[in-house]
């Protein structure tokens, strides 16, 4: 710690860094931003910086205004879209109340303790998202009230000159700066939809690159006269963006979900953990998808993973195992594919995690894989073969998610009460619209 | 020798008799008359019978050498002691018996630092060509000195007052050793490309020097332990950069610790420790000094200042230690003015002996109470409180730091003497259990034979016994010598008695700051008038006052702690038994202060009551009174005057006194949640049934019905009581409503009580607040037939009658049992009290109030899990008595039985009960106010917990047992109260 902290400060003198910003994120995933002056640094190292707390969503309690920022100086980088003039930097920080505890709110703190458990178990867990989202020419939208994507191409379309191309390589080059490695990044399935893949880093670590890369995908956005959003599902048409999550864990430098004897060479770990996310996928999906508009892609089709089995190479599938590398024992991965481009990484991760622990712990059996397409089976097929569908809306999500002791105790009761308010809320202002849909429907016909 | 009786043998101290008549004869068959001699130094040596064996070895290895040892008595004496002690150095002289000329040096001095040196460096320069042989024989160089030292040890006239010399040469050893050891690693890395290639000029120019710290560097280092130390390198010249020198210098430093440590023909030495350094494990291994002082200046805990006490130069370029000394020492004492050194500084302590596994404490020399650590420890942080004024104190070693306080005035001069006595005298033992095998330990052996070996190494006139019988006594003093020579001077009063340490006021304000106090000037007030005069309980005070400050330190608050006790002694301070039972009682004088430092209720109760002390004397006096004898005493009291208000005065100091003997129980632990609200709900029923009792002589048949809580059994501190009143007719009815008033009147004056308040409620009654304050029983069955609601029933649950006469009780219970257990429930009534129920928990709910922590209407607390209970006791008492019960755990119980309700949600709603009842009563208990809610106040959270048992630290854990039990009763609650 001691030498990241002086590697921080020295970086501030030598890079002449002009302001220091201080990044947390509240409950709902917003990132949030402090900017101090260098000289203020090594006072934030020690003492924390205080802030008031009640004014940031599901942070603090009105009565418990005072909160610490503490800044992590392992995460300091210099933004690289703030240029040579006043360059900034900025470090991710943990919160914590005054007299000096982690706060129970912190989104970051609910992941550190839900890997803390990890560690105790002797895992340490990677995580390797890829993010999906959209480039439009504004957030402006046209006059049919859709908003209009920067292209028209398609799934790995090379687009000669097109915005996305330089976008894409803009957006790599910053990222990179930022100590954040690209593993991959193409054009996705709808028009003006992107991906990019960051390579794998530990949860705690990925989160914090979430958080990083939805910044520079906005800036760069800025930067070149376009618009970028990461919500769930912005065309009724067209494919929503998702966040697939390829994870693993570890035991020292072995891939615990890695048997060369197993079943496509995963461990009983491995399938212990598959088991206890599959069974806690419904209670936890409230968070991985936590928007209104999260239902209508994981409900959208195509191969949105509506329903809760597991799959080899089966795109349908919510828990898909990759093919195999041979020889590569410590590629070993599965990928859970409800999470969205707009999840709190830090809430998702600790949960999925979390869930795949108690599969361990508790020794829950995998049930059978799913080897057709899950859309093209019936209701009564899926029945039949013990296939639960997701939760289908918010709502349903919510009361789900209200009976989950997994995400009580893994999110803390502060954190897990403020969720639910927060959703229960935007879910009746979502059910009192009347939608275009409803005056298209009824308005002449009724 | 045959002429030897085996009773002489066994006065010699040997313990295998029979074998030494025929071990003496051999080795007089082996060196001679010589033998014959060696007997009366074998009876002085530590181990008689391993010394015997030892010299028939090693005449067997070198009998020449042996004879003319043992023919010379001064030899002699060295020889047979060492090996008696020193079963390691037996195995060292069979395997290397040219140490013998070790013995045969009439000059049994030890050597200057200087000589020691040039030994050491001969021994290296003259063999071989490699590191390993170079190693190997300064290794052999040291072992001599050490066998060396041994002999001088063991033949020291007094081996307590030569502990200081040889701990001192200990010291010089090491030091040369690592000097040496260096020279032997500069030799290597110019000769050799082993470890890179590195020029000599390079390495001429690169400057390192090693720091010794801890016990090497207060020069008081003993037989064998880790060696701490800490490097510095700086280049010397141009010719190299300071990377470069760095680089050079941890190469040198790595093998120079390989020198000591490593494996190799000649053994190890020992371990040479850097981890005292600048980041610990994870730091570079060597810095420059500037490094060094800006991680100082920056970074460092208040351990590490406190580890910088004791540095001092060991080897290498000694101009480089200087210029280190030179910056980091100031730093040192400007750091202990740090908010929290000192209180660090304890915390460490604590942890120290929380580490001890416990089979071993009571052999710890080092650790255990009383033991080497509690010396040091309390120096050290005498050192650290004054030395930042105090130049004088600024003192490595243990010893003189003893004689530097004592000079300078911060301890008192026989305490001084006693203290320097004990350390010496732990030290003593603590080498020669060290050197007996040479192993790294701080026990005192198990077996009786070793330990009688220690005790005779020490003085051969000792048993075992009497080692052990003296080291007990030692623990007891250096234990006792903490609390004297720290907290003792704290009275000023005794500083002119002239037994102590005479410290300035602002000697007195440093030392309290430090361990806590937050307005020392206000304590000192305390302390002093506490203290003064020359009555019979100052003078008790002055004995008990410095082991209560220490107590009050380890609680939450010591400054109200202090006035508290303050205030109780000057209510009390003259009664006799209290000074007996503060001085006497082993334990009192503790729960006492736990009491005063936890409890706002108890201490505020206690100040009125003062002569509750008594009850800190015995566990059974915190146990409540049960009900008949309560009763008893309270009747009697009614029955013994006429006047009325003697009579309530007498009933509220039994209330008063009951009241606190529960309080006092909770915050020690003695009292149960289940016990504190029976005996609460006791203490209320008996204070009415006797007022009753007392204003009654109308003749009038007045039963009281206790409602709610009360009729529950279930009072919280401060509850108020829930009771309506039944008469029956008497033969002049026309009279009896009035009389009834009257008496009712009568009880609510005599009741109330300004000190500990008492509230007579009465708003369940039929009507309420605007129906008469008593019925008789028909009234009450023509009210609950035509006009009675639905929640008036469910109120009429809990109803349990306290008083009247038996008919009257009967009748009454036989009465409402109809309607509170209806053959026959109306849905419409069932829905009536969900609905009521749904409309309570919005509209009650004081303004703003975060339901989450509202411990009474809040979600799944108390209102939820009776709300339940009463519904289904409405629903199904007629078919279960069973759960015919006004006690809401023991109606879950039942109802489980009856199989109304699911054993698992039985259990998750008495848990949050039972959760949200101790919250409920620790609020009260730390607070000394009533609080429905669970507070958000960090410090209040955390002396909530601490009365509900959790450890330490606890805010966060009590919020979160709280929220989460409750979020579980709240789903059973929605489950089966809202959808049956």
């Amino acid at each position: 710690m001691d030498k990241q902290r002086d590697f921080v400060l020295r970086t501030i003198e030598e890079r002449s860094v002009k302001f220091v910003r201080l990044w947390f994120t509240d409950v709902a995933g917003t990132l949030k931003s402090v900017a101090i002056a260098p000289a203020e640094v090594e006072g934030a190292f020690s003492e924390g910086l205080g802030f008031d707390g009640s004014a940031i969503e599901g942070l603090a309690r009105t009565y418990e205004a005072d909160m610490l920022a503490m800044p992590d100086p392992s995460t300091f980088q210099i933004l690289p879209w703030r240029g040579e003039i006043d360059p900034t930097a900025r470090m991710f920080c943990d919160i914590q109340t005054p007299d000096g505890q982690p706060a129970a709110a912190d989104p970051r703190n609910v992941l550190r303790r839900a890997l803390a458990k990890a560690s105790d178990m002797g895992f340490t867990f990677y995580i390797h998202p890829e993010i999906e989202f959209y480039l439009l020419k504004s957030s402006q939208l046209n006059e049919h009230g859709e908003p209009v994507p920067v292209d028209k191409a398609g799934y790995f379309d090379n687009v000669p000159g097109g915005t996305a191309h330089d976008f894409r390589r803009r957006a790599v080059q910053m990222l990179e700066q930022l100590g954040i490695s690209v593993e991959f990044s193409h054009h996705e399935g709808g028009p003006g939809q992107n991906e990019i893949d960051l390579r794998y880093a530990d949860a705690l670590t990925m989160a914090d690159n979430i958080m990083s890369f939805r910044t520079v995908i906005k800036e760069v956005a800025i930067e070149q006269g376009v618009y970028a959003t990461f919500m769930p599902k912005p065309f009724t048409q067209h494919p929503g963006s998702g966040m697939h999550t390829h994870m693993s864990l570890f035991e020292g430098d072995t891939n615990a979900f890695f048997d060369a004897s197993g079943q496509y060479h995963l461990s009983k770990v491995a399938r212990q953990f598959m088991a206890g996310i599959l069974r806690h996928a419904p209670e936890i999906t409230a968070v991985t998808n936590q928007y209104v508009n999260s239902y209508k892609r994981l409900w959208g089709g195509g191969e949105a993973p509506s329903f809760v089995c597991w799959g080899h190479n089966n795109r349908s599938a919510l828990l898909r195992v990759p093919l195999y590398k041979p020889d590569k024992g410590n590629s070993s991965r599965i990928e859970y594919r409800a999470i969205d481009s707009a999840a709190n990484p830090y809430l998702a991760y600790a949960l999925i995690l979390s869930a795949g622990l108690k599969g361990i712990e508790e020794g829950y059996e995998l049930p059978a894989e799913t080897e057709d397409n899950v859309w093209n089976l019936t209701d009564s097929e899926r029945r039949a073969m013990g296939i639960q569908p997701l939760p289908q809306s918010l709502d349903h999500a919510i009361r789900k998610l209200e009976e989950s002791e997994l995400a009580a105790e893994v999110l803390g009761e502060e954190v897990f009460s403020y969720v639910l308010a927060n959703k229960r809320r935007e879910w009746s202002q979502y059910r009192s619209q009347v939608t275009p849909f409803e005056l298209q429907q009824n308005l002449e016909t009724l | 020798m045959a002429s030897l009786g085996l009773s002489e043998l066994a006065r010699y101290g040997f313990v295998d008799l029979e074998g030494t008549v025929s071990k003496l004869d051999a080795l007089v068959t082996k060196v001679g008359d010589a033998g014959r001699a060696a007997l009366a130094e074998l009876g002085l040596s530590a181990n008689p019978d391993q010394a015997l064996n030892a010299l028939l070895d090693l005449a067997d290895v070198d009998k020449v050498r042996i004879k003319k040892i043992l023919g010379k008595p001064e030899l002699s004496a060295r020889l047979v002691r060492t090996v008696g002690a020193s079963s390691a150095m037996v195995d060292l002289l069979r395997r290397k018996p040219e140490l013998l000329s070790v013995f045969e040096d009439r000059d049994r001095k030890l050597r200057s630092p200087e000589e020691i040196l040039v030994r050491f460096r001969a021994a290296a320069n003259s063999s071989g060509e490699t590191f390993d042989t170079k190693v190997a024989s300064l290794r052999l160089a040291y072992r001599t000195e050490l066998l060396r030292l041994i002999a001088f040890d063991v033949t020291a006239p007094d081996p307590i007052e030569a502990f200081q010399e040889v701990s001192i040469n200990l010291s010089d050893l090491a030091t040369s050793a690592m000097e040496i050891g260096l020279e032997i690693a500069r030799w290597e890395l110019s000769e050799t490309d082993a470890h890179g290639s590195f020029s000599k000029a390079e390495i001429d120019a690169t400057g390192l020097a090693v720091m010794a710290m801890g016990k090497c560097g207060a020069r008081e280092l003993n037989y064998l332990s880790d060696v701490d130390v800490i490097y510095i390198a700086e280049p010397l010249s141009e010719l190299i950069s300071s990377e470069r020198a760095l680089e050079i210098a941890t190469k040198l430093a790595t093998r120079m610790m390989r020198a000591m440590d490593g494996s190799g023909v000649e053994p190890a030495l020992w371990q040479v420790d850097p981890n005292l350094r600048p980041e610990g494990k994870s730091g570079a291994l060597v810095r420059t000094v500037e490094s060094h002082v800006a991680y100082y200046e920056r970074w460092a805990q208040n351990w590490e200042f406190q580890a910088l006490l004791k540095a001092r130069f060991a080897a290498g370029n000694e101009d480089l230690a200087e210029k280190y000394l030179a910056k980091l020492q100031p730093m040192v004492w400007a750091a202990t003015g740090r908010e929290g050194f000192v209180e660090s500084a304890q915390k460490m302590r604590e942890r120290v002996t929380d580490h001890i596994p416990a089979n071993e404490v009571d052999r710890q020399i080092k650790l255990g109470p009383g033991g080497l650590r509690d010396v040091e420890f309390t120096v050290q942080l005498l050192q650290l409180v004054h030395g930042r004024t105090e130049v004088l104190v600024r003192v490595a070693d243990t010893l003189g730091a003893i004689a530097s306080l004592a000079g300078a005035g911060y301890m008192g001069r026989t305490d001084a003497e006693v203290f320097t006595q004990h350390y010496k005298f732990l030290r003593t033992i603590e080498h020669r259990i060290q050197f007996s095998q040479m192993r790294r330990t701080h026990l005192m052996p198990e077996s009786e034979i070793a330990i009688r070996s220690i005790a005779r190494g020490i003085n051969h006139k000792w048993t075992s016994e009497t080692l052990i019988a003296r080291w007990e006594q030692v623990k007891q003093e250096v234990r006792l010598l903490h609390q004297k020579v720290f907290y003792r001077p704290l009275l000023s009063a005794l500083a002119k008695l002239g037994d102590a340490a005479a410290l300035t006021s602002d000697q007195i304000v440093d030392r309290l700051r430090a361990i806590g106090f937050i307005d020392p000037a206000t304590a000192i007030g305390h302390i002093n008038a506490l203290t003064s005069g020359l009555s019979r309980r100052a003078a008790i005070q002055k004995q008990l006052l410095p082991v209560l400050l220490e107590w009050f330190a380890a609680g939450t608050e010591p400054d109200s702690a202090l006035l508290a006790f303050r205030r109780l002694s000057e209510d009390l301070g003259e009664s006799h038994w209290y000074l007996r039972m503060l001085r006497d009682s082993s334990g009192a004088a503790e729960r006492m202060t736990r009491v005063l430092s936890a409890s706002k209720l108890a201490t505020s109760l206690f100040e009125r009551q003062p002569e509750a002390a008594a009850w800190f004397e015995k566990t059974e006096d915190l146990k409540p009174i049960d009900l008949p004898s309560l009763l008893g005493e309270m009747l009697a009291i009614a029955d013994r005057h006429d006047d009325s208000e003697k009579v309530a005065n007498s009933l509220r100091g039994v209330r008063r006194r009951e009241t606190l003997r529960l309080a006092m129980g909770a915050v020690l632990g003695t009292v149960n949640i289940g016990e504190l609200s029976q005996g609460l709900s006791d203490i209320t029923e008996s204070y009415l049934t006797a007022l009753l009792e007392f204003v009654n002589d109308t003749g009038l048949d007045l039963g009281v019905v206790a409602m709610g809580r009360f009729g529950g059994s279930e009072l919280g501190f401060g509850s108020d009581a829930d009771v309506m009143f039944v008469y029956s007719k008497s033969e002049r009815p026309e009279s009896d409503q009035k009389n009834a008033e009257a008496l009712i009147a009568e009880i609510r004056k005599l009741s109330a009580d300004p000190l500990l308040e008492f509230e007579l409620d009465l708003d369940l009654r039929p009507e309420g607040k605007n129906g008469p304050v008593a019925r008789s029983l028909e009234s009450y069955a023509a009210y609950y037939e035509k006009w009675a609601n639905t929640w008036e029933d469910q109120a009429l649950l809990r109803a349990r009658v306290i008083a009247g006469s038996q008919a009257l009780r009967d009748g009454f219970t036989s009465l409402i049992d109809s309607y509170r257990y209806p053959e026959n429930v109306e849905s419409k009534a069932i829905v009536e009290i969900r609905r009521i129920k749904a409309r309570v928990e919005t509209e009650r709910l004081p303004q703003g109030a975060d339901p989450k922590r509202h411990l009474k209407l809040g979600r799944g607390s108390l209102s939820d899990v009776e709300w339940l209970v009463q519904l289904l006791q409405l629903s199904n008492g007629a078919k279960f008595p069973e759960i015919r019960t006004p006690k809401t755990l023991e109606a879950l119980d039942a109802c489980v039985e009856s199989g109304l309700l699911e054993k698992h949600d039985a259990t998750v709603l008495a848990e949050a009960w039972m959760l949200t009842s101790r919250i409920r009563s620790a609020i009260v208990i730390y607070s000394g106010r009533r609080s429905d809610v669970l507070p958000t106040d960090r410090r209040a959270l955390e002396g909530i917990a601490r009365i509900l048992e959790y450890p330490r630290g606890s805010a966060t854990a009590l919020e979160q047992d709280y929220l989460s039990y409750t979020r579980r009763s709240r789903m059973v609650f929605e489950r089966v109260f809202y959808a049956q």
